[in-house]
């Protein structure tokens, strides 16, 4: 199939355009080697390939480089029919700098180029007339003003698009316009001759940044941008994840109904429905962290966070590019992990990429859950405004990121090398602020979730249906205690011993070091209650009438705070990372600690 | 942290990390100590000598620079913004 090449600088409105020409059906590819996302759809008899945006040619960044690379890639290949050059056309001054760049890249190549100044809306708005014809003269390639919010220009886009990659003749790029210096001139005068003037396209973003980067105004802005997100992660995901719950139970209730007992039916039941299941329960929340994310980002105010966020950052050895990654690893850290790729400072990238999983990612909800229902009374203050379980929940979030910062202050200083050369200081675009449309976040919403799932389905599936087979055989020996988990539990008792817990504890721990959420399904199946995990009170009566120390309990908590406890996590990190003395140490130095800060509050508390 | 202008002198206050708020200023030039990746995105963001800049202020807790170029509004630390000397606009 021929192929049409997207390219764009960030902010340009180029992935609605994207969606508006290909529709919402969309193929993310994965590179051998590589893991940058190129996103490709159909458009008419052409494959449209969305390349990530790039602010110029010469890499900064890595996900730059790596975007770089593959473009450079598709402008060699044969099947490659056209480049559109996707620019901000109230913005002309800083776009067609970069829109030059790509256009010399097509030449070079001899492809066929297109520009298309999006956001033609807003040119409207302000009542500017853009003059394209006199543009597409002088620069030497066609230009489209269009709107992909809006759907402004883009039928007559389409057709032009279709002439343009059908012609027998590749439309390449007329004109040579000259060296980086030359283009850099070029660029400014075509954008005083034909674009509009700075200060009117700057005038709300100022006023409003003037507001939003305030010290005493954008802080208050900021912390409350924060507590609605947090706010919405668990009271708008929480009737979609009871959802997903009864619908599973459901399922599972039919399915066995229609088997009827005996071992498959106990298989089903348990390993399927119970543990796969409890894993399906988060998808909603990842979702709507990621969607929350997305508004934010595309809203503009992403990248006022990462501002605010760089000073207090900087002190521990991070980014305010680190905020993002560690926002969305509250929710998973396998995205977030991907996200650090933004981080130009390789350094600063590596120790945000160590430091994610420390965040308290949504796997540790229902261990945190039982926990705090085991340990801590159920008592409201003010009427009813502060409810101690809360605070204690709130308290495991903040451990975790405050654990996250020591650890990144510490691998700062001692651990990651000091090489100038790599270390690429903080550098953002603040974008205008927007008001985000619906279809790419609709987009992004469904990838996260359809990556989450197949990321982590695969083991969460083999570690549940093996726990049950050690669990369940050999089946007439005389329940738990003498299966196999059971021999397995007593041996490794005396490792569990010293942080006052008992073997059934010691197995549930050692299972979760797969995926943490298998914690309280193997701690329900251990103390002989049906579905933990729809029924944590339940569990949480029987483990509080078994006796469970305060300090065991609390130290059991600051295990779950600290200990790096998810496959899927530590095979992203070794992607990432190309390191497996980096996903190992993690996994051990982690662990250690883990252990350490347990005994020591079994043992203190 | 200082850095030094052509002519040798030491200068401190006229880099963009210590210009004043709302200032109108333009670029004098960015200095050679700077990494040559960093240097050549600032050349394609427009800091070339004598471009005009506005600062617009700066982030929380004397966080980074935020400076209009051109039609666009960046952000700059500490590290990068020392290094661009600047002169008010006449």
């Amino acid at each position: 199939m021929k192929k049409i090449v997207l390219v764009g600088k960030p902010n340009s409105g180029k992935s609605l355009l994207f969606n508006q020409l290909t529709g919402l059906r969309q193929k993310v590819a994965n590179y051998p080697g590589v893991t940058v996302e190129l996103k490709s759809g159909r458009f008419e008899q052409f494959e449209l390939i969305d390349y990530p945006g790039a602010y110029s040619l010469s890499s900064l960044s890595r996900d730059e480089e790596i975007a770089v690379n593959k473009l450079n890639e598709a402008l060699q290949d044969p099947n490659t029919a056209l480049v559109i050059c996707n620019l901000d056309a109230t913005r002309l001054e800083s776009s067609l700098m970069f829109g030059l760049q790509v256009q010399a890249l097509a030449r070079a190549h001899q492809k066929a180029l297109v520009f298309a100044l999006n956001m033609a809306d807003e040119l409207q708005r302000f009542g500017h007339q853009l003059d394209t014809a006199a543009l597409s003269a002088a620069l030497g390639s066609p230009v489209f003003a269009i709107s992909a919010k809006t759907l402004l220009g883009i039928h007559e886009f389409r057709q032009g698009l279709l002439a343009l990659a059908n012609a027998a003749e590749p439309a390449v790029p007329a004109l040579e316009h000259g060296d980086e210096q030359a283009l850099r001139q070029f660029s400014r005068s075509l954008a005083r001759t034909y674009g509009l003037a700075s200060s009117v396209v700057l005038k709300n973003q100022n006023r409003i940044d003037r507001f939003m980067l305030n010290n005493l105004s954008g802080g208050l802005a900021f912390l409350l941008v924060m507590f609605l997100l947090f706010q919405s992660i668990f009271t708008l995901a929480a009737p979609l994840m009871d959802a997903v719950e009864a619908g599973i139970g459901a399922v599972a209730h039919w399915v066995t109904g229609f088997i009827g007992e005996g071992t498959t039916s106990d298989f089903l039941n348990d390993a399927i429905f119970g543990g796969v299941g409890s894993f399906l329960v988060f998808v909603p929340q990842i979702m709507m962290l990621t969607l929350i994310i997305g508004l934010l980002e595309d809203s503009g105010y992403l990248a006022r966070a990462a501002l605010i966020c760089h000073r207090p950052l900087s002190y521990f050895g991070l980014s305010g590019r680190s905020f993002i990654p560690y926002l969305s690893g509250h929710a998973c850290a396998i995205p977030a992990i991907m996200a650090a790729r933004t981080i130009e400072s390789p350094r600063k990238r590596l120790i945000t990429m160590m430091t994610i999983p420390l965040m308290a990612c949504s796997a540790r909800l229902p261990v945190y859950a039982l926990l705090i229902s085991v340990l801590i009374p159920e008592r409201a203050y003010l009427g009813g405004l502060v409810n101690l379980q809360g605070v204690a929940f709130f308290g495991l979030y903040l451990m975790g990121i405050i654990v996250a910062l020591l650890v990144s202050l510490m691998l700062s200083r001692f651990v990651v090398s000091r090489d100038e050369k790599s270390d690429m200081p903080f550098i953002l675009e603040l974008p205008n602020y927007r008001l985000p449309h619906w279809k790419p976040l609709i987009v992004r919403v469904m990838s996260a979730a359809k990556s989450f799932v197949y990321r982590s389905g695969p083991v969460i599936f083999a570690v549940t249906v093996l726990i049950w087979l050690f669990g369940y055989f050999p089946h007439d020996a005389g329940g738990l205690e003498h299966s196999y988990l059971g021999q397995i539990g007593h041996f490794i008792e005396p490792v569990f011993e010293p942080l006052g817990l008992d073997w059934r504890y010691g197995v549930a721990i050692l299972m979760s070091f797969l995926a943490r959420e298998v914690f309280v399904g193997a701690l329900g199946t251990l103390f002989g209650i049906d579905g933990a995990d729809e029924n944590i009170a339940g569990l949480a009566a029987n483990i509080q009438a078994d006796g469970l120390a305060f300090g065991a309990g609390f130290g059991l908590l600051l295990f779950y705070v600290v200990a790096l406890q998810c496959v899927a996590t530590v095979a992203t990190i070794r992607a990432e990372t190309g390191s497996n003395r980096i996903a190992a140490g993690l996994v051990i130095g982690y662990g250690l600690l883990a252990y350490a800060l347990a005994y020591l509050a079994a043992n203190l508390l | 942290m200082t850095v030094l202008n052509p002519a040798g002198a030491v200068s401190a206050r006229h880099t963009l990390w210590d210009a004043p708020k709302k200032a109108a200023v333009s670029v004098v030039e960015l200095a050679a100590c700077l990494n040559p990746l960093v240097l050549n995105r600032l050349r394609e963001m427009g800091l070339e000598p004598g471009q005009p800049l506005i600062c617009l202020g700066r982030g929380p807790f004397n966080g980074p620079v935020v400076v209009q170029i051109q039609d666009c509004v960046y952000t700059l630390e500490q590290q990068v913004a020392q290094h661009i000397l600047i002169e008010p606009q006449l």
